[in-house]
């Protein structure tokens, strides 16, 4: 079916729908008793009018309900309800929004600088263009992110003036800065959209730099406060002992000791480099789904190419930022265990420990379509036939990795099935559910994504460095070397105690950051001025990449909501941890399920509005309008 | 014959089935819902008996103690009641089981770590007479309770 039908359709319905009401309102009014006017204009002429039996319950009623409302008693809500969706889900999805499109409008500015700076470097213009196309997005998220801002704001103020009254006694001192910084904001990346191509390269990557450095000024006090809720204090050694005590920011009755223990409380830093990482992450995801969307909807080849290398520049920002955060996902773990050790088994292993089988299951989807894409990417590449073989292998890794990071320790069962495997757990696969075995799967899947990079890389290049051959050997034995150490800590990770198991997390990170490291200062120069054997065909992708790259993007937000309501379903039923108690019917942990819904219903408004976004920023690309009169004149007149 | 569904159709079909994919796997997990453990009151008459009800409570309630000590994270409670006498030298059952629960890193049994909290800190923030009744409950694990609400547990 055409759009126009579809359009006509609409308006067809539309149309029946504006008769229908005013049918409606015109029954309901014309239904309703009056006086006949003219006996009105009499009674009132001669002073005798009275009041219809009608007019005077509608009086009375009046005056009952002012006599109630003043004879109440004003009482200071503690909070207040919304009907049907309750005070909680309302202002969970409006702080998932206000976040997602707040990540997307910090994360943009952060890769357009970079590839804006690649551009004035290199002198390509292709960089700066392609810069430009993604800052294009970021002009009606701003205003969607403060739109949903400020409604989060006002839900909490009417919804929780108390609990909002106390954020404001501990944090009014960051208020004016927070405003004045997104009035900067608001300055910065406006002069740094309009400016393209009006200032010259230097003080627009200027403009560029400061809309980085004032949107994460913006994100880091906003993080204080919410991580102030989670982790009131610091932990210092104050009596010597060498355990690190809890210091809190407030006293036993809430007031504020020290702003600055609140402000930089325990968690506040590995959030921020937990949501800068993911930021990014999630950015060059939505920015990839963009391109994808026109790509999809490009009707010349030119279009084609570019969009093609936009989505493969947006996906290659995703991934390269997606790699290094489950390390940064696992600093943060670790920090809210060595807050609060409560906090921490509330987190993995109790309430929420289900929720992160879930969390594994998209994390395996994204690598997957991430790599999925890049080996449809080869395809754009000619002589590929050479890398094409290890595909295969790699794909092998990556399911095996993906089954067991999913594996949970505890099954599902029925009565009959605990009973054949003697116990809630399954005698030998639940070895696959432990710390080890997940720990190695997810290194071993973030290798694996990471020599899918490097082959993509090689794919139609031949490298002429002198000692290719050398270079090339070491670096498959820094990378055998890293894969053999993750095995060997998740294998013995089986023989030690706990407390040792956990542990050996450290070193098979660090095995696996510093192999990618090391690979890619050997690739480096070993790729330098390379022979191009073939050439790259921009524009040549199978419609289903496109597709997989807004799967990516998608399962990248679902990600997001869901490790939103982690982080903050932590807290029990305490609005500051430990300090300010949730008394509120929803002051309870919702169940997954439920949890998961309201993800998914954010996640559906979320792209409904993205697509508004996408839409409107394409916009700009399409023909001036022309009122047909005109047109056909000048078509006259070129004829003639 | 094949079926030529138009771009923005799939899109939505891919938005709403990857949604939807996402959704159904959060509805097999098992669901639980969490609600904050309810008040637990103490009676200035109880007896040790009663306390140890109210210990059971708290241990597997307001205490979460059960999510750790189970000999994976923290020893098991398992005859804690018997051992508690002779885990320090000089230190009576109460005693030890109060420093366990006021400063627990004060002592550690070998082969676990430290982390436990403070019980009378916030979140769990137990008072002193839920302390005593915690304490009743852990010597009724093998040994005999003697706590009562006059025991002062020093801290």
């Amino acid at each position: 079916m055409s759009r126009n039908k579809i359009l006509f359709g609409i308006g067809v319905l539309a149309f029946i729908a504006v008769i229908v009401t005013v049918r409606l309102g015109g029954f309901l009014v014309d239904n309703e008793y009056r006086q006949p006017e003219r006996q009105v204009a009499v009674e009132e002429a001669a002073g005798e009018a009275e009041a219809t039996p009608r007019q005077q319950g509608i009086a009375d009623e009046q005056a009952a309900d002012e006599a109630e409302a003043r004879a109440r008693p004003y009482v200071e809500a503690e909070y207040r309800t919304v009907p049907f969706v309750g005070s909680r889900v309302t202002v969970w999805v409006l702080a998932q929004l206000h976040l997602l499109f707040a990540a997307f409008v910090l994360a943009v500015p952060i890769f357009a600088f970079i590839i804006e700076f690649i551009g004035y470097v290199t002198g390509e213009k292709r960089y700066d263009r392609l810069a430009y196309e993604f800052t294009k997005l970021l002009s009606v998220s701003f205003s969607m992110t403060a739109t949903f801002g400020a409604f989060l704001t006002f839900a909490l103020i009417i919804l929780y003036p108390k609990f909002t009254n106390y954020l404001m006694h501990i944090f009014s001192p960051t208020f004016l800065p927070y405003v004045l910084l997104f009035f900067l904001e608001a300055l910065f990346l406006y002069s740094y959209y309009y400016g393209w191509g009006k200032f010259g390269p230097k003080m627009h990557l200027f403009l560029g730099f400061m809309l980085n450095v004032v949107g994460t000024a913006i994100m880091f006090i906003a993080n204080a406060w919410l991580t102030f809720m989670m982790s009131p204090g610091k932990r210092e050694d104050v009596d010597g002992d060498g355990v690190p005590d809890f210091v809190s920011a407030v006293s036993e009755s809430g007031a504020l000791l020290s702003l600055r223990d609140a402000f930089f409380n325990f968690t506040w830093m590995p959030i921020n480099i937990h949501r800068i990482i993911a930021n990014v992450a999630f950015g060059g995801s939505i920015a990839a789904a963009y391109a994808a969307f026109r790509y999809l909807q490009a009707k010349n080849d030119e279009d084609k190419a570019h969009f093609d290398w936009m989505g493969y520049v947006g996906n290659f920002v995703a991934i390269i930022a997606f790699l290094p955060l489950p390390f940064a996902g696992y600093y943060l773990a670790a920090e809210i265990y060595a807050y609060s050790q409560t906090l921490g088994i509330q987190m993995m292993g109790s309430t929420f420990s289900w929720l992160f089988v879930i969390q594994a299951a998209l994390i395996g989807n994204l690598f997957l379509g991430a790599n999925y894409y890049l080996w449809l990417g080869m395809g754009r590449i000619e002589g590929t036939v050479h890398f094409q073989k290890f595909i295969k292998w790699l794909l092998i890794a990556i399911a095996i990795c993906f089954a067991v990071w999913a594996t949970p320790r505890y099954a599902i069962s029925s009565v009959s099935e605990i009973a054949a495997m003697g116990g809630s757990s399954h005698p030998q696969l639940s070895y696959l559910g432990q710390m080890s075995a997940k720990n190695t799967a997810v290194n071993i899947l973030i290798l694996s994504t990471y020599m899918s990079f490097l082959l993509y890389r090689r794919t139609g290049r031949t490298s002429i460095h002198p000692h290719r051959q050398l270079l090339t050997r070491a670096q498959a034995i820094v990378f055998s070397t890293a894969a053999m150490l993750v095995i060997f800590f998740g294998v013995y990770g089986y023989q030690v105690d706990a407390a040792t198991r956990i542990r050996f997390a450290i070193p098979q990170v660090y095995s696996v950051l510093a192999a990618m490291v090391v690979i890619t200062v050997i690739d480096l120069p070993l790729y330098r001025n390379a022979r191009q054997a073939a050439q790259t065909h921009w524009g040549k992708m199978p419609a289903i990449s496109q597709y997989a790259l807004i799967f990516i993007a998608l399962s990248f937000t679902w990600l997001m909501g869901l490790m939103g309501y982690v982080r903050s379903g932590l807290r029990g039923e305490w609005h500051v941890y430990g300090v300010v108690l949730d008394t509120s019917p929803d002051a309870y942990t919702p169940t997954l399920g439920f949890a998961t819904q309201v993800v998914s219903v954010t996640v559906l408004i979320f792209f409904g509005l993205i697509g508004v976004v996408f839409w409107l920023s394409s916009l700009g690309g399409k023909k001036a309008y022309e009122p047909q009169a005109a047109a056909d004149a000048d078509g006259q007149l070129e004829g003639a | 014959m094949k079926l030529n569904v138009p771009m923005p159709v799939k899109m939505v079909l891919l938005v709403l089935g990857t949604t939807a994919f996402y959704m159904y796997l959060g509805q097999i997990v098992p669901q639980k819902e969490v609600h904050p453990p309810p008040p637990v009151l103490i009676d200035p008459g109880m007896t040790t008996e009663d306390l140890i009800e109210v210990g059971r409570e708290l241990v597997n309630g307001r205490g979460i103690c059960m999510d750790c000590h189970n000999d994976v994270r923290a020893p098991a409670f398992d005859g804690v009641g018997a051992r508690a006498s002779s885990r320090i030298e000089g230190l009576s059952d109460i005693e030890y089981l109060a420093q366990s629960l006021y400063d627990p890193d004060a002592f550690l049994v070998p082969g676990f770590a430290q982390g436990m909290q403070k019980m009378n800190e916030p979140p769990i923030s137990f008072s002193d007479e839920e302390m005593k009744a915690v304490v009743a409950w852990l010597q009724s694990q093998g040994g005999t309770a003697t706590v009562t609400l006059e025991t002062d547990l020093g801290y």
